[in-house]
């Protein structure tokens, strides 16, 4: 992995190594193998973290955190390892999956909480802040356990974000929020990653949301690392699927017969007058190919779509779903 | 740090729930100590010297310590919540000494007050109060660092805690001296037997070992939970 993200590209200053770094890692838990001889590096800007369920995502990301310790390889985080370096721990921010906070604490106390453990200089003024930017209230006195299960999701991600980590690591951390606390945390993460030298790995199984955080993608099945790298960048490596696009002209019999006699396309659906599907194996070709047969035959080119480059479709194709 | 950690354990673990629980089996040994004090009972300092260390010593201080203790890091093992605890640079050390002073702030004054006012209810006199409150508070000490780690190193703690009161140290530490060496019991009784001159079956340690005995399996039992917290992995 080149440790480039996606998203506005790193600042100046951006250190070049990578800040997560997987080597040769495997963890099992007795007969069960989680994670087989797994490699990775993760740099600046937002990575996300995809696989099916029980396909070792957690477990990756709890062994990048240092929650686990690898049965086999060596994990790195900001050139340490956070089971032995307790001040890692002060740089990085966790969203854990599980939804038990400490029940009996208001919102501002749980935030003010991390942040007198992780020896932020003004923990009440910095807890203020970070559920300010989640858009908690600060005065509400109800415990946590009182508060909707939106409004716990957005207390984590303020006690992950108190301290300012350079490292913050999301798994769901998109449940049971509503479409407009997506859109806020969604926000608020990529400008968080924007800055220099911050890195971002969220996990989610929310794919089309996932594909707004970022198009850096970890992929795991199995306990394998399917993929790694910008998800279209992937999804054109994959020869040996045939790629679908849609194009939108005013003639879609005779742009057809175009495509057919310049062996371009090995699949064509006609869907209306003015559309048609078409599969090729070969996609640089085709878009090269495609405004030259418009051309030749007098035809409007209107639209070309791809219809099968997307996240989620890249996903299943690597996970075979 | 410890403060923090004290606050937060403390906060999650004196439920309300619990607190009523075991207030009502101390109510228990409150209504047996007066019971001794208002019966025409033979010889007072003996009888009330056996409820203490029937009632107070081997039930009602390990099984109170158990509730907190186990709770103290075996609650958020299991709920998940220790990661926000362990994800931060706080030694790990500090770590349990907190969640150990939350359990003792909680435990010892509900002991000291339930066994101390029991013993005081039978009339039996300062040597009794003050032999049960050493004990008790000894007692305490030892089964807080204990049930501390074995509520980190199992799950289920309270049940795996209750058989080692009732069949281990009930049971089979009954069975001779050796035997009962190998339980707290035997040493919180030895301290209650001293203080009030009333013979006890297996309370045979000196007042010495009595006393250094559960504060080193305290201090041991500490270091270990210490080691268990470093090496765990958290859900």
């Amino acid at each position: 992995m080149t440790g480039a993200a996606w998203g506005p590209p790193p600042p100046p200053g951006t250190p070049a190594e990578p800040m997560i770094l997987l080597e040769h890692v495997s963890k099992w838990f007795g007969d069960v193998v989680a994670l087989s001889d797994v490699s990775f590096s993760v740099g600046p800007g937002i990575t996300a973290l995809l696989g099916p369920n029980g396909a070792g995502k957690s477990t990756a990301l709890r062994l990048l955190c240092g929650l686990a310790v690898p049965s086999e390889g060596r994990v790195e985080v900001l050139g340490g390892q956070p089971r032995r370096d307790l001040s890692l721990f002060g740089r990085i921010g966790l969203v854990p999956q599980q939804e038990a906070l400490f029940e009996r604490f208001s919102a501002l106390e749980f935030v003010e909480t991390a942040a007198r453990l992780l020896r932020v200089a003004r923990p009440a003024v910095a807890a203020a802040a970070a559920l300010d930017e989640v858009e908690v209230s600060t005065t509400d006195p109800r415990p946590v356990r009182g508060l909707s299960k939106g409004n716990r999701q957005r207390v984590k991600v303020a006690a992950a974000l108190v301290h300012d980590p350079e490292i913050l690591i999301l798994d769901e951390p998109l449940n049971g929020l509503d479409p407009r606390q997506r859109v806020h945390l969604i926000e608020l993460v990529r400008r968080l990653a924007a800055r220099p030298g911050r890195c971002v790995v969220i996990s989610s199984h929310i794919l089309d949301e996932v594909e707004r955080f970022g198009s850096r993608i970890l992929v795991i099945a199995e306990g394998r690392l399917a993929a790694e790298g910008d998800f279209r960048a992937i999804r054109d490596l994959m020869d040996d699927r045939p790629h679908r696009l849609r194009v939108a002209t005013d003639d879609a019999t005779r742009f057809a017969a175009g495509l057919l006699e310049a062996r371009v396309a090995s699949g064509i659906r006609i869907t209306s007058a003015n559309s048609l599907e078409v599969e090729t194996s070969d996609v640089h070709g085709f878009r090269r190919s495609v405004a030259v047969i418009a051309r030749e035959r007098d035809l409007q080119l209107e639209e070309l779509v791809p219809l099968d480059d997307d996240l989620d479709s890249v996903f299943r194709y690597l996970v075979g779903r | 740090m410890i403060t923090v950690i004290w606050r937060v354990t403390l906060k999650s673990q004196a439920t309300r729930g619990r607190l009523i629980a075991l207030g009502l089996l101390g109510a228990v040994g409150l209504a047996i100590g007066l019971a001794i004090g208002l019966g025409d009972v033979t010889d007072r300092l003996d009888a009330s010297t056996n409820m203490v260390n029937a009632f107070g010593l081997s039930l009602y201080v390990p099984v109170v310590t158990l509730v907190f203790a186990s709770a103290a890091l075996g609650d958020p093992a299991e709920d998940g919540t220790l990661v926000y605890l362990w994800l931060r640079p706080v030694a790990r050390w500090q770590i349990v000494a907190g969640t150990v002073l939350a359990t003792l702030t909680v435990t010892m004054p509900l002991v000291l007050a339930t066994v101390g006012l029991a013993a005081a209810l039978t009339g039996a006199g300062g040597r009794l109060i003050g032999g049960a409150l050493a004990a008790s508070a000894l007692a305490v000490l030892a089964y807080t660092t204990i049930f501390t780690w074995l509520g980190l190193r199992v799950r289920r703690a309270l049940v795996w805690g209750l058989a080692y009161i009732l069949l281990w140290e009930g049971f089979v530490a009954s069975a001779g001296r050796s035997a009962a060496r190998l339980a707290i019991r035997a040493y919180t009784r030895s301290v209650l037997a001293h203080a009030t001159g009333i013979h006890l079956k297996l309370a045979t340690v000196s007042v010495v070992f009595a006393v250094a005995v559960p504060l080193a399996v305290s201090v041991v039992a500490g270091a270990v939970t210490v080691r268990r917290l470093r090496r765990t992995e958290v859900a």
